[in-house]
């Protein structure tokens, strides 16, 4: 019996931050229902604080959604959550640097301000009735011990999925199954693989998360996002469906491909 | 210590190039800290000789051509005998041929070619077996690249099992590709970090002329456009601190880092486009405007703005708001 594993796509998310596309309002109502359509368990449809247009637009992939959970993307900031709440997404994300160089260089905070601030957002978005998955962003390059009593402090105040984040894509394999065994032996959360391809290891980095245990894996349609793009959404179920189920087939996941070619080859 | 070996020019043989770009390329790949390069006899006739740098293996049908052709540091071919300097080559498509090993672990060293799908089935444990089988004998890890995990095989056999690899450049050939196991190595374990990749663009370059083919914009390490950053949040890291987004400095695989403007831009990326474009940064309300005009004429047209376009966005929504500049 193969494991089922779940598919979170980001291309219109993390995939359309890649210079050299914007997509229109139906654009992404379109890639968004076709996403539906296929069985991808959670579509991660943008930013709204990008803008009144962007959470419109997200407003409506939420309510058109069948099967689908819609996530956004917030900054760790109150204000943000409360901005992106108002698109009434199924999930809300909140990205959270965790890395010394995002605490100390970034924001120029330090972890207990940012145990205290992801807390504070994770309260607001939860007693709206919205869940919560934390993104622990540059995960790869962070200290565990403070990975861990994060994830303790998360688990408590109601969160159930963390997003592990290789933020400038540098985990190798072996890493990545230290980092999520590590991560499932001490603490009982759900893990969301999310990768980056700069050493041309997305996909590889991807599987190995999940046979370590996370059940939910981000992709994009083409792999575009950020610099060397994401995991590719083809690549992964062709590469894995051997060994995990998932709710869509490959030959699905190619006639995707060919229905959003034109409005995504901008980034590719 | 860790060898690695470059297959590509064992790749070209239905598009070779001049004598001088065959030399060329292995210039470069000596350059970048590629230890052994490996030929076809082909490619080998047609440089008419060897560099005299670095070490070379010739790919041959037939022993005899080993006495024929002289002067290389290894042959490889699909034969198994055990002749001195002879690399023998063999293909494994299912980890459960690895146990077929043993039938050949008299050989001092071997390639082994395939294990595509070794990441989903184990490639710990596989690769634990493969040492099982040929204790004596010294493995070079070819991977294959039809899952896309062949430059991940090729980095964990390297850190945990064995010393030597064959990949080849930008994963020619289905293999794992050399700039990203280069780059890899130099990350994780510091390996070769004095070794200088400024000439990636150079060999990305003359392998585009001799294959004919583009290498993709978003090819790791030796994309055109891998780079290019424009989400607000990056922008506002990379004049901060680059490393906060950057695996690497650009600078040192002949890169740079270059802010795109788009629908994705906040007020710090538009600042910093005018300060780059020695432009005139006017107050904060002016450059709220230049973003809502910004992302309108990038839906617009479903794509980001070159220099230019922003340019002129910025001195038209400059002029309309009476040029309200505050340096």
């Amino acid at each position: 019996m193969k494991e089922i594993k779940y598919i979170v796509d980001t291309t219109l998310r993390d995939g359309e931050q890649s210079p050299g596309i914007a997509l229109r309002r139906e654009d992404k109502l379109k890639i968004a229902k076709l996403l539906d359509n296929v069985g991808v368990y959670e579509i991660e449809a943008g930013i709204p604080c990008l803008g009144q247009s962007e959470s419109d637009c997200i407003g409506e992939i939420v309510s058109c959604a069948r099967n689908a959970k819609i996530s956004v993307w917030s900054r760790m900031n109150v204000e943000d959550v409360k901005k992106s709440l108002v698109c009434k997404p199924h999930i809300l994300h909140i990205g959270t640097p965790v890395s010394y160089i995002q605490i100390y260089s970034k924001l120029k905070k330090n972890k207990a301000w940012v145990q205290k601030n992801i807390l504070d957002c994770v309260d607001i978005s939860l007693s709206k009735g919205i869940d919560v998955t934390v993104g622990l962003e540059d995960a790869s390059r962070s200290d565990i011990g403070f990975i861990l009593s994060l994830i303790k402090e998360l688990k408590k105040s109601g969160v159930k999925v963390i997003r592990l984040a290789d933020t400038v894509g540098v985990l190798t394999p072996g890493r990545t199954k230290e980092i999520v065994e590590t991560i499932k032996a001490h603490t009982d959360i759900e893990v969301e693989m999310h990768v980056h391809n700069d050493l041309g290891m997305a996909v590889a980095n991807s599987i190995i998360g999940a046979k370590a245990g996370a059940a939910y894996v981000d992709c994009t349609l083409f792999g575009i996002g950020e610099r060397t793009g994401n995991c590719n959404f083809y690549d992964f179920i062709h590469a894995s469906e051997e060994i995990f189920q998932f709710a869509m087939t490959k030959k699905q996941v190619r006639e995707l491909e060919a229905e959003c070619y034109e409005l995504l080859k901008g980034a590719m | 210590m860790l060898r690695i070996t470059d297959n590509t020019l064992t790749g070209f043989d239905k598009c070779l190039p001049s004598k001088e770009d065959l030399h060329l390329f292995c210039r470069l790949l000596r350059e970048i800290g590629i230890d052994v390069i490996e030929i076809s006899l082909a490619a080998y006739e047609k440089m008419e000789y060897l560099p005299d740098d670095g070490k070379y293996i010739l790919q041959v049908d037939y022993a005899e051509d080993i006495d024929r052709y002289t002067g290389f540091y290894r042959y490889t071919c699909h034969f198994h005998e055990n002749l001195e300097n002879l690399m023998p080559e063999i293909q494994i498509n299912d980890i459960r041929e690895i146990i077929k090993l043993r039938a050949i672990s008299h050989c001092r060293e071997l390639r082994i070619a395939g294990l595509d799908d070794l990441m989903c089935n184990g490639y710990d444990k596989a690769m634990e077996e493969i040492k099982k089988n040929l204790p004596n004998t010294k493995v070079n890890l070819n991977p294959e690249n039809t899952y896309h995990c062949a430059s991940a095989m090729a980095i964990q056999w390297l850190l945990s099992y064995g010393t030597d690899v064959t990949v080849s450049f930008a994963g020619h050939k289905n293999n794992g590709a050399t700039e990203e196991v280069l780059m890899a190595l130099r990350l994780v374990v510091r390996h070769k970090p004095n070794k200088d990749l400024t000439v990636l663009p150079a060999l990305t370059k003359l392998y585009e002329k001799i294959t004919d083919t583009n290498i993709s914009n978003k090819k790791p390490v030796i994309g055109k456009c891998i780079f290019k950053v424009e989400s607000g949040i990056h922008a506002d890291a990379m004049s901060k601190n680059p490393a906060i987004y950057e695996a690497y400095e650009p600078a040192c695989v002949g890169g740079k880092s270059e802010l795109v403007i788009g629908k994705h831009s906040g007020t710090k990326a538009v600042k910093m486009k005018l300060e780059e474009l020695l432009l005139p940064v006017p107050e904060e309300t002016v450059i709220l405007k230049m973003l809502d005009k910004i992302k309108e004429v990038c839906s617009d047209s479903r794509s980001s703005l070159c220099d230019e376009e922003f340019a002129q966005i910025a001195a038209k929504v400059g002029a309309n708001e009476g040029n309200k500049i505050h340096r």
